[in-house]
């Protein structure tokens, strides 16, 4: 087990209704759970469960309609640049800016010095295999490549806490395990705080020092799970017993949970 | 294949205007009524040499240039409020787009009776041309603005301001410049208009007394001064458009 700190992020019994009135959506109901400092946590859960619902609650987006998201013990009200940084579902490029000026763009609004911005975004950017493509425009890329610039603008900003929203959703499967591994040489050399969205169990597990699972609409934590797999991991791990018995609760607690109530297709 | 495009294009225009003189030469038309397409250049030419004729074209221009400077911020500020603020939009919308759909030209002699036939009257034709049609499109190009990257910018500690300016601004303008464009097309329509149902000065009105007169190579030389000017216009705010919109004819290409 990693050495695990005190919370920095602790959601008390946060419900979110939308659109109070009419047909009004109930998307998250009486979530609880802390993260400790410097811990990798994932979240999985049906599609439609709440899940970005949550991410954006927790990075003052969005407000929630009851309870509260404490980070370092502050009410958060609103967002928090610098020390929290979101890398959101869709890459959320802005299709007027090359892949560096989008990298460089929260840092510009941060008040960071332009050669710093440089030396940062080719960083990232080559972090993340796209090294030659900086001059690129949104459009003249993939869908994963949008994802990874996306990753790296996240990362750029070297915030203390990361919350990521299926950053890997586009990928392939073998450049998802590349920017995983990644993923965690950084946070093992940062010491960062990661809460990870994720539709993939094994990711979940293989990342992650605790996984929520969230039961489909509206979202409730049903179980959170410590993965007790030794660091650093190896890719061979995810053979092994220990994880496969990880997996199977997992998949037992949401297969449950789909057979009692809506089936996301 | 683009060269071929061209050449096509070309071959047309020669064809359109050798039929045009041919039809006047061979009097397939009366020539009394469409004079040969050399008499109406040349024509043009004693025209644009005439400092009297200038002066007339000067004082439209003026109007044309007065009316746009007014009329359009202050159509992208007026559309720019109704797109932003959700309860003011609800009210005022709809109503804008009924006024769009009515012909403006219709209350011609209301606003002769209520500003006269001069300066201030042309320009107030050419403000209400322009208003509705780039209030329209900026209300569009505001709720075109994507509301994730709204969020995303949010996230990274943009001020409002910054919002705005960072955001909106480059999201928006390629529609709002269409608007503009179509502003404009509008503008000169309505001052034209104006000038030549009632009137002291500007081409509108040489246009219209040209027309009583029977003087159709002058007639003809205003029509085809005014085509020419106006298309020139309308293309080069359509390639400030287009440099604009790239990444967005891009992104719906996809
Ligand atoms: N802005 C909004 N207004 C109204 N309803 C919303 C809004 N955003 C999300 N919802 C609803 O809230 C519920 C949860 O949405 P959310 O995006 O949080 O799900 P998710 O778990 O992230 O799903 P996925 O895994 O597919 O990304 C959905 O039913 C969705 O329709
Ligand atoms: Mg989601």
């Amino acid at each position: 087990m990693n050495a695990i700190g005190a919370p920095v992020i602790e959601a008390k019994t946060v419900g979110k209704t939308y659109g109070v009135g009419r047909a009004p959506v109930r998307a998250l109901d009486g979530v609880s759970f802390a993260v400790p400092e410097a811990a990798f946590v994932s979240l999985v859960g049906p599609s439609g469960c709440g899940k970005s619902t949550l991410l954006q609650i927790m990075g003052g987006l969005v407000p929630s309609t009851e309870g509260e998201v404490l980070i370092d013990r502050e009410r958060v009200a609103k967002p928090m640049p610098g020390k929290i940084a979101i890398v959101f579902q869709d890459a959320t490029l802005l299709p007027w800016k090359t892949a560096r000026a989008n990298v460089e763009f929260p840092l510009e609004l941060q008040g960071i010095g332009a050669a710093e911005r440089r030396r940062r975004s080719d960083d990232m950017l080559n972090l993340v295999g796209l090294g030659d493509f900086t001059e690129r425009f949104p459009h003249e890329l993939s869908g994963g490549m949008k994802q990874r610039v996306s990753i790296a603008r996240g990362l750029a900003q070297e915030p203390r806490i990361i919350l990521m929203d299926e950053p890997f959703g586009a990928l392939d499967e073998q450049t998802r395990i590349k920017m995983g591994q990644e993923l965690l040489r950084i946070w093992e050399a940062t010491r960062k705080t990661i809460f990870l969205i994720t539709h993939s169990l094994t990711e979940a597990i293989y990342l992650s020092d605790r996984v929520l699972v969230m039961s489909h609409r509206p979202g409730r934590i049903v179980e959170t799970l410590t993965i007790d797999l030794p660091r650093p991991r190896t890719y061979d791990m995810i053979g092994g017993v220990e994880f496969g018995r990880a997996r199977n609760r997992i998949w037992s607690l949401i297969t449950a949970d789909e057979a009692e109530g809506a089936v996301e297709p | 294949m683009r060269r071929n495009v061209l050449v096509g294009q070309l071959l047309f225009a020669v064809a359109f205007l050798g039929l045009w003189e041919l039809a006047s030469r061979m009097c397939w038309v009366d020539p009394a009524d469409l004079p040969p397409v050399t008499i109406v250049v040349a024509t043009l030419v004693d025209l644009l040499g005439n400092p009297k004729f200038l002066d007339e074209c000067g004082v439209t221009l003026v109007r044309v240039l007065v009316a746009f400077a007014i009329g359009a911020p202050l159509a992208v500020s007026i559309g720019f409020l109704l797109g932003e603020k959700i309860h003011l939009g609800e009210i005022f919308n709809p109503v804008i787009h009924f006024i769009l759909g009515v012909p403006q030209s219709i209350f011609l002699p209301v606003f002769i009776l209520v500003f006269g036939i001069e300066f201030l009257q042309k320009v107030v034709f050419g403000i209400t041309h322009i208003l509705f049609v780039v209030i329209v499109n900026t209300v569009a190009a505001v709720h075109a603005v994507p509301k994730p990257l709204v969020l995303a910018a949010r996230s990274f500690g943009a001020s409002p301001l910054q919002i705005y300016l960072r955001i909106y601004l480059p999201a928006m303008l390629p529609i709002v410049v269409t608007g503009l464009r179509l502003g404009m097309i509008f503008n000169i329509l309505g001052v034209i208009l104006a000038e030549m149902y009632g009137a002291r000065t500007g081409i509108g009105l040489l246009l219209f007394r040209w027309g009583e007169e029977y003087r159709t190579p002058e007639l003809m030389a205003g029509i085809v001064l005014i085509s020419v000017v106006t298309i020139m216009l309308n293309e080069i705010m359509r390639i400030w458009e287009h440099r604009l919109g790239r990444w967005q004819t891009a992104m719906d290409a996809r």
